[in-house]
């Protein structure tokens, strides 16, 4: 028995690789606020990890680093640094910790710590990342595409979900994909192949869905110019990628029947 | 008819076998495995020590007693191991070079109660396997299909079409008789070259074409025929069906497989004839390149480390062992005592079934040992090799194939 080269370890190091642009570019584009983000999010959810590790036995992941880089892209705004423990703590703990780790989790948590940010704090003002860091987005987006990391299904439904719905509200798609903040939650948020859909005609679904309320939300409630859409796009689509899967599997086997006898 | 299968993966690995057949490796030591075929309560026939020719029955099913094991080689018996409830462990016989072959009776072979009568006392009936559950075929039993594997997509395998192209006349009365053996469709699976045999109403010569799992038989069978509840479905791989050609033909049983002997720990990789159950260390020695290695009974995906060669196993694969790193006594002990690690289900993952069957969700029932979710989705119609690939592109931390057979032996013991 050998193992290939798609080893846990190596898919967070991949998915790590494929973030450091965007990383670097939310650095570039926010300053020295992000990349502090970032660190003090890693050294919280490194210190959960290993609370996890000695008490539950729970092997550490390396995904800890793109969940605090996608912390210092999605929430480079004037939080206090109390703030950024106290929604780290909880992200990686309820989010994926108290599941039994990276892989077990059924919302990212990322997904999970932001939320907790933007709901707990919603008078700190949060800028949008704007072309560089988009264009920062889709070299990383292309590696983990060809490395079968992430799933093209989920991504180009996501992309026609939330062209649709823009334009059935008279609004023009390309403003959500020139925001660099919505460009990254696509892929590193709603993408995320643990906490997304986990059957194929599920994927599609599941994409269409996180678009259509990416642009639901953004065109109707909290506009671009800040990345509370995706995350709670985000959100809402990875609770139900469970009922989704279910759905797609009660419905395959009403289709097989008749071949099972 | 002619499927071809859109999904799978190349494995890239270096040592790809020559085509070439060596034919003059002297084997001098074969093992029978209880692991080959399940728990099987066994009455051994011989004792150590004791003399036994190609055929000689050395054992035998004690709730089937016409369900014999036959001797692949002449030779002394040297060891038998039997385990806890009478279960075949292990069985080894030292051969003495001679090949003594025993002489079967072929002549009530014409008839479809003859046929099976004379492969179960020459040994040859356990080369059928029934699905679900993998086991070895009901002898009084009835499939609703059976498949005639003739093609190997797994990386390193031989290739089926040479081999059956020197051994046409062996082939085609082995083929023969499985279609007497059974009055329901007979798939044959070969690759995408010409027909191996003229298709019928019973006969069906279908050819598969796509990268690895096309070429195995739990693909054949999703997309042909899954079985449904209560039935069954047989298969035989094409040297066994040779084999069984050379009985009718000659009245004397063939104990010899071409297997490849490839990887990159082997200098010369190519293809060998060994009788079944050869002993691998032997047979690699020679050949190996320099430091620690695993001798792989199998492919690189799926195969499992063993002293001998797997009866359905046509490969022996050679790897590298990687020697154990030292840590930092603390880390090493965090390491050790951590649970299993939750597998990421990526997008390359859809690429390792060749069946419809939804992958996450059934790797995910797997994992946990839920039984009724895994039957739900489809697991009853595969064997341990259909979730090699599974394994492998999840890294080789989990062997779903283990996890696999640990429900199905639920599901056996429960159905």
């Amino acid at each position: 028995m050998m193992g290939g080269v798609w080893h846990r370890d190596t898919i967070s190091w991949l998915i790590v690789a494929a973030a450091l642009p965007a990383a670097v570019a939310a650095v570039g584009t926010f300053g020295p606020l992000a990349l502090g983000h970032m660190l003090l999010a890693l050294a919280v959810i490194v210190f959960w990890q290993l609370v996890f590790l000695w008490s539950r036995a729970q092997p550490v992941s390396p995904i800890a680093i793109v969940t605090a880089i996608a912390v210092g892209v999605l929430a480079p705004g004037e939080f206090a640094p109390w703030q950024i423990v106290l929604a780290a703590s909880f992200g990686t703990v309820i989010g994926e910790q108290v599941f039994g780790g990276w892989g077990r989790n059924i919302v990212n948590a990322a997904v999970a710590m932001l939320a907790f940010l933007y709901f707990a704090f919603p008078q700190t003002t949060i800028p949008g990342g704007g072309q560089l860091l988009a264009l920062a987005v889709i070299p990383g987006a292309l590696m983990l595409l060809v490395t079968g990391v992430l799933s093209w299904q989920v991504v180009l439904s996501a992309v026609v979900g939330t062209i649709t719905v823009s334009l059935g509200l008279g609004e023009n798609p390309m403003t959500v994909f020139a925001s660099g903040s919505m460009v990254f939650g696509l892929v590193f948020l709603v993408g995320d192949p643990v906490a997304s859909s986990a059957t194929r005609a599920g994927r599609w679904i599941y994409g269409f869905l996180a678009g259509a309320l990416l642009a639901l939300l953004g065109w109707t409630d909290t506009g671009f110019d800040g990345p509370q859409a995706i995350i709670f796009a985000c959100l809402v689509a990875s609770l139900l990628a469970p009922l989704i899967d279910a759905g797609v599997i009660a419905a395959t086997r009403r289709f097989w029947r008749p071949y099972n006898g | 008819m002619r499927i071809s299968l859109r999904r799978g993966l190349t494995v890239p690995f270096k040592g790809e076998p020559s085509q070439i057949v060596d034919r003059n490796l002297a084997v001098d030591r074969i093992g029978l495995l209880g692991h080959d075929h399940g728990p099987i309560r066994a009455e051994v026939l011989v004792a150590a020590g004791e003399q036994v020719a190609v055929g000689t029955p050395v054992y035998r099913s004690r709730a089937r007693q016409e369900l014999l094991f036959c001797a692949p080689v002449s030779g002394t018996v040297e060891r038998i191991e039997i385990g806890a409830r009478r279960r075949f462990v292990e069985m080894s016989i030292i051969a003495d070079g001679e090949d003594r072959r025993l002489d079967f009776d072929t002549s009530a072979a014409d008839t479809p109660e003859g046929l099976r009568s004379l492969l179960l006392a020459s040994g040859q009936w356990p080369a059928l396997r029934a699905r679900p559950f993998e086991r070895i075929a009901d002898p009084d039993g009835t499939p609703k299909a059976l498949f005639v594997t003739a093609m190997d997509t797994a990386p390193h395998a031989p290739d089926p079409a040479p081999i059956i192209a020197e051994r046409s006349q062996d082939f085609a009365r082995g083929l023969a008789a499985m279609l007497l053996l059974t009055e329901t469709p007979v798939y044959l699976c070969q690759p995408d070259i010409e027909p191996l045999a003229r298709s019928s109403e019973h006969l069906k010569v279908v050819r598969f074409t796509g990268l690895h799992p096309a070429g195995l038989v739990g693909t054949h069978i999703a997309r042909l025929q899954p079985p449904g509840d209560g039935e069954t479905v047989w298969h035989i791989g094409y040297q066994d069906v040779i084999a069984i050609g050379h009985l009718l033909n000659t009245s004397r049983i063939d104990p010899y497989r071409i297997v490849s002997l490839s990887g990159p720990g082997v200098d010369n990789p190519r293809l060998v004839q060994v009788p079944l159950g050869a002993d691998l260390h032997a047979l690699a020695r020679p050949n190996l390149t320099p430091g620690a290695k695993t001798i792989l009974s199998g492919a690189v995906t799926g195969g499992r480390e063993s002293t001998f060669l797997g009866r359905h196993d046509r490969q022996v694969t050679v790897v590298p062992r990687a020697p154990a790193r030292q840590h930092h006594w603390l880390i090493e002990a965090l390491r050790r005592v951590q649970t299993a690690a939750a597998f990421i289900p990526t997008q390359a993952l859809e690429q390792t079934l060749g069946s419809g069957a939804p992958v996450t969700p059934l790797l995910r029932a797997l994992s946990i040992g839920d039984a009724e979710a895994a039957q739900k989705l489809g697991c009853l119609h595969m064997a341990e090799e259909d979730l090699a690939l599974a394994s492998y592109v999840t890294g080789g931390t989990t062997d779903f194939g283990q996890k696999l057979r640990r429900v199905l032996d639920e599901l056996e013991a429960g159905a």
